[in-house]
């Protein structure tokens, strides 16, 4: 019977969260960006520069408001597990990360703004009898930051910027637990917030002449102590067995470096590009501890690597009050292959944007942006993630994923 | 230039929408859907004879959710062939053992108070799965009832062959009335489990060994002249059963019992021997005094199964040292002569353990040497006629081992042969659990593919549900599993 105990004991320690992946940052934050594939560091011409590279608030003149949201759609489908190939759908739902900017330019060339963006803010959910129901149901995070940012133009055509960013979040983990070996599962949920997170970043944005901008952005790790508990859910019998009580998690979010470059080739047509390095080997362990001495506390290799994003855009000018935008976008999945999880079904994804800007009146501008990203199909044959956590069983999910996401992106932005 | 840009803007939109509704999944090879024929193995009628193994009881109990993962029915699912079963609806018949409480050292089982009844009595034809719960050898040439089989009344023949009027076939007829094409066959486990769990005195004997062999033959000929192709299956050795090897080790480990103290207590007392005093009524020494024989068996005895206390014994084995008579208020027994039962219970030889509950070494001799006989007689059979042989004696004899080096790996998962967390054996220590039948039913697809040039997918056995039920209510005490008696009254092999 001690070894009945072992056996949920080392159920959890092999239990796994993975939150914040790839796919869990969020690029959302302005339907312009969004509609040129992302590729907007080195243009950061209208508020959420804030954001994508805050050098840029000295171009915008007077105090502009910018507020709008998007609509995600993910979706997943996973084959298997090896060697069924029976299909699993990740349930649908709807993320709308949102983001508030406001800036406002001295004209001496000091610019300051306050930005209000969600840059991690999705999940994942799968039926509770899924095959991959031991690794995840449901997972979800949401961070929430506020951006002061300072930009000064240092010389003509050359500004620098520096914000603090304050992060609040929020993070959701669930998951069965087999009771093997009796019948039915168990349900483990955790769920925690940090309410003070911070970090910071610096952008820097040069115009050598009137066709040609380079922008560069760094923004640092943010690291999250998150506190909360866990609750188990499963047969009288086993619940004085379960994990539960007061939790505490540290994750931390990976530093982004991203340099752009952007031309005018015409009047009416501009191209742009970006590159971004993230800094996905933070993430190469996640550690759960429990208050409870009784239970071990747990840590897990996510073994994430560091990683690039190439984003590509083009903005034609069709009229004064109008322009159309397109993009291309390329996320270079930031994991192996044999650490893929359905809590965050990753992939090396290409995306493409389409969008527009309608100015309806001198003030007021509407911009809309529709991206579809595809996620490149993902065969795991060597998974080191186990499905059925028992002691001394070790069955590896290994499968075929699909993913794609849809995301709807609207903006209104007012300049007093 | 305008109109360029827009054909371009709507070229693009129209990719998006479209690459979004395609499935590039890019997986080939989608496992052919057998229809019940995969090489030269022709499961299109498949019939299995046997016993409560066959039927897929569990837990003391034969019911729908169990029954769907007997071995028969999962083989039948991988090639995809009609199997049609006496299904009777859960709780079982009777309702089946479950877990009240379980605690860090122990576990309560009881049985369910509900019972369950047969949901497909009117099928109009003989069933797939004749598995009889209790059925003998004798019983698959010549029982067609519950009152003509070797141990009647055994409701389960009614259940199964629903035979009316002047037609009474046989589990064997009813096999062959289907003009089966292929036929599994794994009988004569109860021919001697009987005896190994009732202590050799609910069933004195087993089944002699030459009445086997003859029986085997008489119907392994009979399933020759049908044509069908036929597999065979041997008989672990059932000394190695959670029903026979836990209440031992757990007794040997019991720090409550001081067994040097006891040693030392019994030689002062002038005992020739020590350790649990059980007694005998084969071998044992008599002691000149008393009108019985008595066995010994010390702790190292019990720890390492050289003798077996039964399962049903458990409760019994809470009250050792205890000067108690409750076995005999229990079962409604008369205090043998000589019996005193103010001595301290299995400890003295005026107060020894019951007979019943034990297996000593004679008696596991007998047990596995009739096991040995049986199986020689089923491989000359299979040789006979070329039937297919599945070797589960090998089998369990292999996973028996693995206790010792780990635990059996298959499928990524670990079995061992242990009670309740061992995850191979149902409640009742003897039955399978539904991922224990997993286990032998790819055992049998192993053997069709070998015979047969088959090529029958094996069953995922991560993907079988674990199958050892709770009850709704929580209680509470420590020690080793304990089981009570009557929970294993109605136990059929």
């Amino acid at each position: 019977m001690k070894r009945l105990l072992l056996v949920f004991i080392v159920v959890f320690s092999i239990y796994s969260i993975n939150v914040f992946a790839g796919g869990f940052q969020q690029n959302q934050h302005g339907a312009r960006a969004k509609a040129l594939g992302g590729a907007f560091t080195a243009l950061a011409n209208d508020p959420s520069a804030i954001y994508w590279n805050g050098a840029g608030l000295t171009q915008l003149s007077g105090t502009k408001l910018m507020l709008g949201t998007h609509l995600l759609f993910p979706a997943s489908s996973f084959r298997g597990v090896a060697p069924s190939k029976q299909y699993s759908f990740m349930e649908s739902q709807m993320f709308t990360p949102t983001h508030l900017f406001a800036s406002h330019n001295f004209d001496n060339g000091l610019a300051i703004g306050l930005g209000f963006t969600q840059p991690y803010g999705s999940g994942t959910k799968w039926s509770e009898d899924w095959a991959g129901r031991y690794i995840t149901t449901e997972t979800k995070l949401q961070t929430f930051v506020l951006m002061p940012t300072v930009a000064y133009e240092v010389f003509d055509g050359f500004s620098l910027s520096a914000a603090f960013i304050y992060s609040f979040a929020n993070v959701l983990i669930e998951r069965m637990i087999p009771q093997y070996p009796f019948e039915g599962d168990a349900k483990i949920s955790l769920d925690g917030d940090d309410s003070f997170a911070y970090g910071y970043n610096f952008g820097l944005l040069y115009k050598p002449t009137n066709w040609l901008s380079i922008g560069g952005s760094f923004r640092s790790e943010v690291e999250y102590g998150f506190e909360g508990t866990a609750t188990t859910t499963g047969a009288a019998q086993l619940i004085d067995r379960f994990p539960k009580g007061d939790i505490t998690a540290n994750l931390t979010t990976p530093m982004n470096i991203v340099g752009g470059i952007a031309v005018n080739v015409t009047d009416d047509l501009t191209l742009s590009a970006d590159y971004q390095w993230v800094g996905w080997s933070s993430y190469d362990v996640l550690a759960v501890d429990f208050a409870d001495e009784s239970y071990p506390d747990v840590s897990n290799p996510r073994d994430y690597m560091d990683s690039y994003i190439v984003r590509f855009g083009a903005q034609y000018d069709m009229l004064n009050e109008f322009s159309v935008m397109a993009g291309i976008y390329y996320d270079n999945m930031p994991v192996e292959t044999e650490r893929l999880n359905p809590s965050l079904p990753d992939a090396n994804r290409l995306g493409f944007s389409l969008g527009f800007i309608a100015r309806l009146t001198k003030n007021f501008s509407v911009t809309g942006a529709f991206m579809y990203l595809r996620g490149e199909q993902t065969t795991v044959t060597d998974s080191k993630e186990n499905y059925y956590p028992v002691t001394g069983s070790f069955v590896p999910f290994n499968g075929t994923y699909n993913s794609t996401a849809k995301i709807l992106s609207m903006s209104l932005q007012y300049d007093f | 230039m305008k109109k360029i840009i827009f054909i371009l803007f709507s070229v693009s939109f129209a990719f998006l929408v479209l690459s979004g509704c395609e499935d590039r999944s890019d997986i080939t090879g989608i496992d052919p859907i057998l229809d019940g024929k995969s090489g030269n193995a022709d499961l299109t009628r498949f019939v299995v004879i046997g016993n409560s193994l066959t039927a897929g009881y569990q837990s003391g109990s034969l019911y729908e959710s169990a029954q769907i993962y007997s071995y028969g029915n999962l083989i039948a699912k991988q090639v995809n062939t009609k199997f049609q079963m006496p299904i009777i609806s859960d709780p079982g018949t009777p309702g089946r053992m479950e877990i009240q409480s379980l605690t860090a050292s122990g576990a309560v089982i009881v049985n369910n108070p509900n019972s369950g009844s047969p949901v497909n009595l009117l099928y109009p034809a003989p069933y797939n799965n004749l598995g009889v719960p209790g059925s003998l050898i004798y019983d698959v040439l010549f029982a067609t009832n519950a009152n003509n089989c070797a141990n009647p009344p055994n409701e389960f023949f009614d259940v199964v062959l629903r035979n009316q009027g002047t037609t009474q076939l046989t589990q064997l007829k009813q096999a062959l009335a289907q003009q089966p094409t292929f036929v599994t066959l794994w009988t004569g486990n109860n021919d001697v489990l009987a005896y190994a769990t009732g202590g050799a005195v609910l069933q004195a004997t087993p089944t002699n060994p030459i009445e086997f062999a003859q029986h085997f033959e008489d119907i392994g000929q009979q399933l020759a002249q049908s044509g069908a192709q036929v597999v065979v299956a041997n008989i672990p050795y059932v000394t190695s059963i959670p029903f026979l090897t836990t209440v031992g080790p757990a007794l040997a480990t019991n720090p409550l019992l001081v067994w040097w103290q006891i040693s030392l207590s019994q030689t002062a007392s002038g005992l020739p021997a020590t350790g649990l005093i059980y007694m005998s009524h084969e071998g044992g020494t008599n002691l000149g005094i008393l009108p019985y024989n008595v066995g010994f068996a010390d702790s190292a005895s019990l720890r390492n199964s050289s003798t077996l206390v039964t399962l049903r014994g458990s409760s019994y084995a809470q009250l050792l040292g205890q000067p108690t008579g409750k076995y005999y208020r229990d079962f409604n027994l008369a205090v043998p002569l000589g019996v005193d039962t103010t001595k301290p219970f299995g400890f003295h030889p005026q107060n020894p353990f019951p007979d019943i509950f034990v297996l000593d070494p004679d008696e596991i001799n007998t047990a596995q040497s009739t096991v040995t006989n049986y199986n020689n007689a089923i491989q000359s059979v299979a040789s006979t006629f070329n039937f297919g042989l599945v070797d589960v004696n090998t089998l369990f004899t292999n996973i028996r081992q693995a206790d010792f080096t780990g635990g059996y790996k298959v499928d990524g998962l670990t079995f061992s042969t242990a009670y309740i967390s061992g995850g191979l054996f149902s409640l009742d220590g003897v039955h399978p659990t539904s991922r224990g039948h997993a286990v032998i039913a790819n055992e049998f697809i192993k053997v069709i593919n070998a015979k047969f040039n088959a090529s029958i997918p094996p069953v995922n056995i991560a993907t079988v549900p674990p199958s050892l039920k709770f009850t709704g209510k929580l209680g509470k005490l420590e020690g080793y599993p304990v089981v009570s008696p009557e929970a294993f009254d109605r136990l059929l092999f």
